[in-house]
């Protein structure tokens, strides 16, 4: 009956033309299961249908990268026997819907992604957009998220050591909740893949029981909100960080015992998706009982067995011969296993419940035959771009004004909830710009730290998406990190209307160029579409993670002022020029960047930190709200600094202090700094300024001397003990 | 002759073992792994380090279900012994709950966990501090949610009274009790902390100063 079929289609959120494009790869009409497999593995969450026809655009690769694309997370060789896997995942329509646990599964499942592979979880890094701090719900949403990343986080062990928290109207409805998980593989650990191998060899399914919770939770965050977000809550998944805590030493001790050919967790569409990707990237097939898997209550049929998105699972494949040690060892850790099936030699799913078989199909129909979309968008053109900018706009608000501003104050208040230090690695924490790791046996480097900037994808998405990249290796480069690869998220509103698309195709274009050009391919990510809700889209945010490396942590610039005297030089190089107004928005912008120069300024600013003679001993890029802010941060307790904004400043602007131009770093260092910076500057049609020096008890900007003890406290004590100081 | 190896308890959510097993390598020493199922020879270790995690997940009370333990057991005799023993964090916890220790650590005033560097005073000599060391002053980092020190108001007085509140902090982060942020048995061998020393041992971690109790282990 045509009704019925329509309702079918609604409840398996398959449109009619897939429904079509189903029946003919199959050459016939979808029975049983079918619906529900396609449902989950044609979803926009599992598929990337939208966005895969340009995230092809990231397809550069360099001899560092071990694995890239396609498998649960990217890795990349760090020399001297060290890799790294890291990858960058959203969990955003849950933590709306419920923050504690949607924020809490978001860092198990990224956490998962990382020791699947073999790699020890080393650091934990989250991307936040929340909305006004006094819309509704808020206040409950920015603890609930922060304290379920701090009960997940803390309790598995791995450190939290930096993030970016943003508030902005646009995430009212639709907060992000974006997390990263760096791992470290040590001389002589194995990388392990997915690809299912070895026929004969044995399914096997590991930790927690399967529930209800989750099912349909892949196609649910593959749809736009409406106003009833609430009835969706049973399709999010409930976390248990002990668990996860047990699997990751249980699953690290069998992979390096090589007691496994393949592992993949379960998890958006469970264990369908670790199933079929299995079987379909090992080209063999894979007979499994499901009547087999543990479960969390007795009543749970096979459908939701396919699509339940428990937490704290994992599939694996092993020889018949290890199957033994591979129990001993999980009992050892208090966990069970079960033998699910084998591995068939034909690349065929076989899906059977009490020994009957209920669905039999080529895994590579719904794995590598889901619809493609090109989607409709235009050419970009910049939007709000001036040949000069107006005297009197944005940019003229007082520094005390700017600390104390929600986009600017402290986030002290949320991480000082994060376990920072566990594992014995932090050399730098959340305090600090970037976040740096010892590398346990070669003493060296490892910078993370996070990019986009919302408010400049708000002025234009090109240059937003440049700034994805540039930003954050700005960052790393300024503590003499070179900048090795990306991973990214990309959250973005509903492809289907032009501007959004329009917006995803010209920052995406973007950061693959600028990733090209850094040399730091984008080597894992994640889309998350239909950020949208009752008509209102998000920002678009391709947040970014970014990795870079140092030979030493001895001779590390500060992030403050560290001796009175010293020089402050800012050195820019001229591209985009704007000014935040105290809510955080830009109202237009003159300039524009020249992608090829930048990349090769950072590569400069990065010699001269590291280089012998330079003597910099602290550093702070300019960021929002300009050299102003930067120089404020600078600043202690007890050393401040007098300088005059004469020679640098964009006359035209009614306040140089908190202007921003695309690209500008602080150095800070011993007199005579600036014949050094000069010495190079010139090379790149960049300029550098002598501002002043550190003074101890104020910081002098021209005229108004602001005291030191004041702008800290307004700065760190803007939301006291508790976000609701803010709200 | 080689010192006997520093015994790192392990029970299943332990997750500050191996920031132990760094620190006790960096002093110099040999640590070996204890894990929670198996009971084992005092004798054979120069002194324990119980360290802290979420053991069991904390989903009964902290430290209730791995004080039951059977390395804990072995612990037992070894504290009867008289050898050195450091319960930090949840370790703290778990030596409270097996008895080893009075008291009992419950949720952080703010409800909230708390991740910052602390200032301490050293207030009394033990296993784990030298009698030079103490009036110092230490910086060493706290990461905990139920850090609370409490105990009956007659019995923290005789706490004070036998000295064994040996370490105070300066700036009360959690609302514990007086100010206490570690105590001992009255002999002064079994000691609980709840900052970190494990992850103040070298200077690009911040602070040496976790070496002034750590360093108790060499003999």
């Amino acid at each position: 009956m045509e009704t019925e079929f329509a309702a079918k289609l609604k409840k398996y959120r398959l449109s009619s033309d897939e429904y079509e494009r189903a029946k003919k790869l199959l050459g016939r009409d979808l029975q049983g299961l079918e619906w529900a497999l396609f449902s989950a593995l044609w979803s926009e969450h599992c598929s990337y249908k939208s966005s895969k026809v340009h995230l092809k655009k990231f397809a550069f690769s360099s001899p560092r990268v071990l694995q890239a694309m396609g498998e649960n997370a990217g890795v990349i060789d760090l020399g001297e026997g060290e890799r790294l896997a890291f990858k960058m995942e959203s969990h955003n329509h849950p933590s709306f819907i419920e923050p504690y646990q949607g924020a809490a599964t978001g860092v198990g499942g990224i956490l998962r992604d990382i020791f699947t592979m073999g790699a020890r979880p080393i650091a934990l890094a989250n991307y936040l957009c929340f909305g006004d701090p006094k819309a509704p719900r808020m206040q409950a949403l920015v603890e609930g998220v922060v304290s379920g990343i701090s009960g997940y986080g803390n309790c598995v062990g791995v450190p939290t050591i930096t993030g970016q928290t943003e508030f902005d109207a646009s995430y009212n409805n639709n907060i992000l909740v974006n997390a990263m998980a760096v791992g470290l593989f040590t001389e002589g650990e194995p990388i392990v893949t997915s690809p299912a191998r070895g026929v004969g060899n044995l399914v096997v399914y590991v930790g927690a029981k399967t529930g209800r919770d989750g099912v349909h939770g892949a196609s649910m965050a593959s749809e736009s909100f409406a106003a009833d977000s609430a009835s969706k809550r049973p399709t999010v998944q409930i976390g248990d960080p002990f668990f996860e805590k047990l699997l990751i030493e249980s699953c690290l001790e069998v992979i390096q015992k090589d007691l496994v050919v393949a592992i993949q967790d379960m998890g958006a569409a469970g264990l369908t998706s670790s199933s079929f990707e299995m079987s379909a990237k090992g080209g063999v097939g894979l007979r499994m009982h499901l009547d087999r898997v543990p479960l969390r209550d007795s009543s749970v049929g096979p459908e939701e067995i396919l699509l339940s998105e428990s937490q704290e699972r994992m599939l694996l494949i092993c020889e018949p011969h290890n199957l033994e040690p591979v129990r001993e060892v999980f009992e050892r850790w208090g966990l069970d296993i079960q033998v699910l099936g084998e591995v068939l030699p034909t690349p065929e799913m076989e899906l059977l419940w009490k020994n009957e078989v209920v669905c039999k199909i080529n895994p590579a129909l719904l794995t590598d035959h889901a619809p493609m979309h090109d989607r409709p968008f235009e050419k970009w053109q910049p939007k709000k771009q001036v040949s000069n900018l107006s005297p009197n706009g944005a940019g003229d608000v007082a520094l005390p004004a700017v600390l104390g501003s929600p986009q600017a104050m402290s986030r002290r208040w949320i991480y000082q909830q994060y376990d920072q230090r566990v594992g014995g690695k932090t050399v730098r924490d959340c305090d600090d710009s970037v976040a740096v790791v010892r590398l346990p046996t070669t003493g060296r480097g490892l910078g993370i730290v996070l990019g986009c900037r919302p408010s400049v994808m708000r002025m234009d998405a090109q240059v937003g998406g440049y700034d994805a990249a540039f930003y954050p290796a700005l960052e790393l480069s300024a503590k003499g990190f070179e900048p090795l690869a990306l991973t990214d998220c990309l959250n973005f509103g509903n492809p289907e209307r032009v501007p959004i698309m329009s917006e995803f195709v010209a920052s995406v274009e973007a950061l693959a160029h600028a990733s090209r050009l850094l040399d730091a391919p984008v080597i894992s990510g994640n889309v998350s579409f239909y950020n949208e809700t009752m008509g209102v889209n998000i920002t678009s945010t391709p947040a970014t993670g970014m990795v870079g490396l140092r030979p030493d942590i001895e001779s590390l610039p500060a992030s403050h002022f560290t001796q009175s005297g010293d020089e402050i030089v800012l050195w820019r190089l001229p591209g985009v020029s704007y000014a935040l107004n105290a809510s955080g928005q830009i109202s237009e912008f003159s300039g524009s960047l020249e992608p090829e120069a930048v990349a090769l300024w950072l590569k400069a600013v990065r010699g001269l930190v590291t280089s012998n003679g330079s003597q910099i001993r602290a550093s702070r890029v300019v960021g929002k709200y300009g050299v102003g802010y930067a120089l404020a941060r600078l600043s202690t307790e007890v050393l401040g600094a007098r300088v005059q904004s004469t020679g640098w400043a964009n006359s035209a602007s009614a306040n140089p202090w908190h202007q921003e131009t695309l690209y500008e770093v602080l150095l800070v260092g011993v007199p005579g700094l600036l014949s050094k910076v000069n010495e190079v500057a010139a090379r790149h049609r960049s300029t550098a300024w002598k501002l002043g020096s550190v003074e101890a008890g104020a910081l002098t900007l021209d005229n108004s001397e602001h005291a030191l003890g004041n702008l800290l406290k307004i700065y760190r004590t803007g939301w006291g003990n508790h976000f609701a100081q803010l709200a | 002759m080689a010192q006997k190896p520093v015994g790192i308890l392990r029970f299943l959510g332990t997750n500050c073992d191996r920031d132990v097993w760094q620190a006790v390598e960096t002093l110099g020493l040999t640590p070996r792994w204890l894990w929670h199922e198996d009971t084992f020879h005092p004798a054979d270790y120069s002194g324990f380090v119980v360290p802290g995690g979420f053991s069991y997940g904390d989903y009964l009370r902290c430290g209730a279900l791995a004080a039951k333990a059977p390395a804990v057991q072995s612990l037992s005799e070894a504290a009867k012994k008289g050898q050195p023993i450091l319960g930090i964090c949840n370790g703290f916890q778990i030596l409270c709950e097996s008895g080893l220790l009075p008291g009992v650590l419950v949720r952080n005033e703010g409800r909230r966990f708390i991740d910052k560097w602390v200032k301490l005073k050293l207030r009394s000599s033990n296993a784990w501090t030298q009698s030079a060391s103490v009036g110092r002053e230490l910086n060493l980092p706290i990461a905990h949610g139920e850090g609370r020190f409490f105990l009956e108001a007659d019995g923290i007085d005789r706490l004070f009274e036998n000295n064994q509140v040996w370490c105070t902090y300066s700036d009360n982060p959690n609302g514990s009790l007086k100010d206490i942020a570690g105590i001992s048995s009255p002999t002064g061998n079994v000691c609980g902390l709840m900052p970190h020393p494990e992850r103040a041992v070298t200077t690009w971690m911040g602070s040496e100063d976790g070496r002034v109790i750590l360093s108790n282990l060499l003999v």
